[in-house]
């Protein structure tokens, strides 16, 4: 579904060296979470995938089809089929829930208007939000926002959600009718792409586990692999200062 | 100065006159502002664009335009413009100065008003291009349904006191013949050997057009806060 091929990705002019030879494939109806300590080059990592960063060399292929970086432009239609979730929400603020869901499919997707809303009001109604259609973002609680930024990038159908730390910005209260939605989608065997902080989440849903460290994949296994058999110091050292138990 | 003094002078149809000239001068003013908008908006985007020779046509277009009088720029162009008509073209033309005022005072507002919807127009948090990239917006979708509109928003009281700020420049085009409101009040100081009486009732009138603009600005400003 998704491969990624000895991507490089650096920042500062190449001082920060954010993602380091990657390679990495995620094959279709699989969970996989991303985990590592803050500035590993998770969210780069993910944010290679579907363009938002342009990685300084290495190639990413959507089942089978290269993503030619240098013309985004031309593969819409590509980073489509990939939905993004981000930390930080990115609603439209300017515009209702409803419209937040049906801008993608109606201008991109040339979906008839009509469809674009049924499917909306249905993807509101699997986030349990179907009252909340004609607010807008800013009456939202952070947990509601979320939800709806998920059922946005569900409107356009895509094959994989990617999920940038979707609970990070989010107050403690509401991370769990958040990580529901996740684990909900999880078990409808869509593919998944989630970098996390949640440890206990990743064990539950995840079908691989993939640790990043300054940079680079580090280690990658189940959950029972990397939870209760690190391979590696890093990932035991990692594992003890977040895992308190 | 007596009463009957003000009487004299500021008749009902020396008032007209001078209503008269400051309905040219809001007009000057709205045109000014609506002409500038577009070069502003053109000059903006050249400013953003990946064209080094648009972004270098727009930055010269507002140095110039910023960098000299204002004053200096409607000469020229009311002055000049017939001149170089003869020269280049033997053709000899008797410019409007309402028009040609208009404008020259629209050019020079573009190059401010340029700056305004760049800053406004970057000022949109980059998580938004981020997000209408990945539903598959392009770069036009994505300005015309996620940009500019919260762009707009940003944009209306600085745009609203740049309106205020266009009605005074408006006086300037009194020095080439425009009958405006600073004009208008010139013409009676002559007429009746009074300063006093014109130019205070010149600037009760600019008065009475900027703050009613700016007290709906600030009304506008507070409901945009308010749906925040």
């Amino acid at each position: 579904m998704i491969k990624m091929i000895d991507v490089c990705k650096s920042f500062a002019k190449g001082k920060i060296k954010a993602v380091q030879h990657a390679d990495f494939e995620v094959k279709r109806g699989e969970v996989i979470c991303v985990i590592g300590p803050s500035g590993s080059g998770k969210s780069t990592l993910i944010r290679c995938i579907n363009g938002l960063e342009i990685p300084d060399s290495g190639e990413v292929y959507i089942d089978g089809q290269p993503l030619h970086f240098d013309k985004l432009k031309d593969q819409i239609p590509l980073i489509m089929r990939m939905g993004f979730v981000f930390q930080h929400f990115n609603l439209f603020p300017h515009m209702t829930v409803l419209d937040n869901l049906t801008l993608g499919p109606i201008q991109a997707q040339k979906k008839d208007p009509k469809t674009a809303v049924e499917l909306a009001k249905a993807l509101l109604k699997r986030v349990g939000l179907e009252d909340k259609m004609e607010s807008y973002p800013a009456q939202l609680s952070g947990g509601q926002k979320q939800r709806v930024a998920i059922a946005r990038a569900l409107a356009q159908e895509p094959e994989v959600l990617l999920f940038d730390e979707p609970t990070s910005a989010l107050d403690p209260e509401m991370i769990g009718e958040v990580l529901d939605v996740m684990l909900e989608l999880a078990k409808s065997g869509m593919t998944l792409v989630i970098v996390t902080h949640e440890m206990g989440f990743a064990r539950e849903v995840a079908t691989r586990v993939v640790f990043m460290d300054q940079g680079q994949i580090l280690e990658v296994g189940t959950p029972g692999e990397v939870f209760d058999h690190p391979r590696s110091e890093r990932l035991r050292d990692f594992l003890s200062r977040v895992i308190h138990i | 100065m007596s009463l009957a003094l003000i009487e004299k002078i500021l008749t009902p149809e020396n008032l007209e006159f001078m209503i008269k000239g400051a309905g040219y001068s809001l007009a000057i003013a709205i045109c000014a502002l609506f002409g500038g908008s577009v070069l502003g908006l053109l000059a903006a985007a050249a400013k953003m664009s990946h064209f080094k020779i648009l972004r270098a046509i727009s930055n010269i277009y507002c140095e110039i335009f910023r960098g000299t009088p204002m004053l200096l720029q409607i000469m020229l162009l009311y002055l000049a413009g017939p001149v170089l008509t003869k020269t280049f073209l033997d053709f000899v033309y008797t410019p409007n100065p309402y028009i040609i005022g208009a404008v020259a005072i629209a050019i020079n507002s573009g190059a401010y008003e340029t700056e305004l919807f760049r800053s406004v127009i970057q000022a949109v948090d980059k998580g938004q291009w981020e997000a209408s990239h990945t539903i598959g917006l392009t770069y036009f979708q994505t300005m015309r349904h996620v940009i500019l509109p919260q762009a707009f928003r940003r944009v209306i009281p600085p745009f609203i006191n740049e309106f205020i700020v266009l009605i005074k420049d408006s006086s300037l085009l009194s020095t080439i013949g425009a009958i405006e409101l600073l004009r208008s009040a010139q013409i009676m100081t002559s007429n009746y050997y009074n300063f006093f009486v014109p130019y205070t009732a010149a600037a009760v009138m600019y008065l009475v057009m900027t703050v009613t603009i700016s007290n709906v600005a600030r009304g506008v400003e507070r409901r945009l806060a308010e749906s925040d």
